[in-house]
């Protein structure tokens, strides 16, 4: 497994990337809608077929497929327990995007979470 | 908006959501093994592997597992902070790697353990930032 490593972990960053662009998406449509308390059941059913016709979602779900076809890939070639772990890095794209796309204040206990998912990562790429 | 404590039953959809996300990437890798011996090298094998993956029951059932969490999830970030949801449901770090020993056979050496262990306290502190947000914010 050692020779592919870098393969895999290529591939499991491509997953979260596209794992991030599909919340980038969903974010996007749900943000584009009104929708605050008090709930009823008209307004969750408005507020979901209002999502459901936004061509936003349909790009985001079309992101999650292509996520979830390489992580059916990356299955075939490493074992679960990797696999799962490393999978974690889409926390790191998620507090990137959040930082420099939506421009969301990252605070300093995220960036502390953060790094110790990459400290994480590195040592269950080493072993 | 502060949400209300955690109730027993929140904590048990939250073991369930544990242990669902534990099948559904038992399933997807059962589905990977579809075609066993198979090894994908480029966008024409990928589609041979894919479609024979996505024939898999496994897959469908993963799916199907996928939906269900997203349900169980809807309902319990309707009634509590994600900065206390989150730590409980990443418990599934810790459950997917024990699933992968006892099912699938794969061995797992100390110092994956220790990187487990990184990846778990990170996800936790990265839930709780999201506490600190909305006690800036109010």
């Amino acid at each position: 497994m050692r020779e592919g490593l870098l393969v895999i972990l290529s591939l499991i960053a491509f997953t979260s990337l596209c794992d991030t662009i599909n919340q980038l998406f969903l974010k996007s449509a749900v943000d584009s809608l009104s929708f605050s308390p008090p709930f009823n059941t008209i307004k969750i059913f408005k507020f979901i077929f209002q999502l459901i016709i936004k061509p936003r979602l349909w790009i985001g779900l079309v992101f999650s497929l292509l996520s979830l076809c390489i992580w059916l890939i990356v299955l075939s070639k490493a074992e679960l327990n990797f696999a799962f772990s490393a999978d974690s890095m889409h926390y790191i794209f998620i507090a990137l995007a959040s930082r420099f796309v939506l421009k969301e204040k990252i605070t300093s206990l995220r960036w502390l979470g953060t790094g110790s998912i990459i400290v994480g990562i590195l040592l269950i790429s080493l072993s | 908006m502060f949400k209300k404590k955690i109730t027993l039953n929140i904590l048990l959809l939250l073991i369930a959501s544990d242990i669902l996300e534990t099948a559904i990437q038992f399933f997807f890798k059962k589905s990977a093994l579809a075609e066993q011996g198979f090894v994908v090298t480029g966008l024409s094998s990928s589609l041979v592997f894919l479609r024979a993956a996505f024939s898999s029951p496994f897959l469908w059932a993963g799916l199907l597992t996928v939906v269900t969490v997203f349900i169980i999830w809807s309902t319990v970030l309707s009634r509590i902070d994600l900065s206390v949801a989150v730590p409980i449901a990443s418990f599934s770090y810790v459950l997917v790697p024990l699933v992968s020993i006892i099912f699938l056979h794969e061995k797992i050496a100390l110092l994956r353990w220790l990187g487990i262990f990184f990846i778990l306290a990170g996800v936790v502190l990265v839930s709780l930032s999201s506490k600190e947000r909305i006690t800036q914010d109010k």
